[in-house]
């Protein structure tokens, strides 16, 4: 599928990889977020994570068993939630869902609860989910699940920090 | 206004009492390997006292507004110095 824009859009009201991009820091093999399908900025979002037997992840874990690891669904939440205070900061500075604000993207503080309820295989298209809940100072607590098909495959809680270099 | 004594133990049992639930919310919300009775009414929470780090600042903050629907905002840390404190501020604004 290709694009005349520059910087492909994703569907109304959601973010390409490349937008992804701007928002965070991460680069391959560690940008984890294909397309991100809903966003509400400061509150919560939603994205699309396809796990394919070409990652180079999967090469390792397991040879002869591939499989997904659990840490990096979680990593998929961690960062699905700069995604959510990150189009925050682009949207009260620029009025825009996106802008190069990676640089707030700050560090994952804590997991206070994490469960693996099913496995996730090659071919597995993964729906991250995160949620923002309160704040204190830069820490937001954070709660996320991941689901393939109709069933979750991973619930968790988190902190993470996000930094805030200009004010 | 002068308290009588009878007003004066209610008041005493009733922070007693609200001491109590807030040192087993403490225990229980952040995994504390410690006896909720064991813990003092001015009891540092961070530092040698309780062994608090910043990142439970959050957790204790989000498990004191479900508990008891106050909110401890960023302006509001220094009520989470001590057990005492932290009860105070309880009282004061549910």
């Amino acid at each position: 599928m290709t694009s005349a824009a520059a910087t492909p859009s994703a569907r109304p009201g959601g973010l390409s990889a490349d937008e992804i991009a701007r928002l965070l820091p991460h680069r391959y093999p560690f940008s984890l977020l294909d397309r991100v399908t809903s966003v509400e900025p400061g509150v919560r979002a939603e994205a699309i994570k396809n796990v394919t037997a070409s990652d180079p992840v999967l090469a390792g874990h397991f040879p002869g068993r591939m499989l997904y690891p659990g840490v990096l669904l979680v990593e998929c939440v961690a960062q699905l939630a700069a995604v959510i205070y990150g189009s925050a900061a682009a949207t009260r500075s620029t009025g825009e869902l996106v802008a190069d604000v990676a640089e707030r993207v700050g560090y994952l503080a804590e997991i206070k609860q994490a469960k693996f309820l099913r496995t996730v295989l090659p071919g597995d298209q993964v729906v991250v989910r995160a949620q923002a809940g309160p704040r204190m100072g830069d820490l937001m607590s954070v709660t996320g699940q991941a689901s393939v098909g109709r069933d979750v495959v991973m619930t968790t809680r988190l902190v993470v920090t996000e930094r805030d270099n200009s004010e | 206004m002068v308290a009588t004594l009878e007003e004066t133990k209610t008041a005493a049992k009733a922070r007693q009492v609200l001491c109590g639930e807030v040192k087993h919310l403490l225990v229980d919300r952040l995994g504390l390997a410690v006896d909720p009775e064991l813990i003092g009414d001015d009891q540092p929470l961070f530092g040698r006292g309780l062994e608090l780090d910043s990142i439970d600042t959050l957790e204790l903050a989000m498990a004191v507004e479900e508990k008891f629907g106050v909110m401890i905002t960023d302006d509001d840390t220094e009520s989470l110095l001590s057990l005492n404190r932290l009860v105070d501020y309880v009282a004061g604004n549910r």
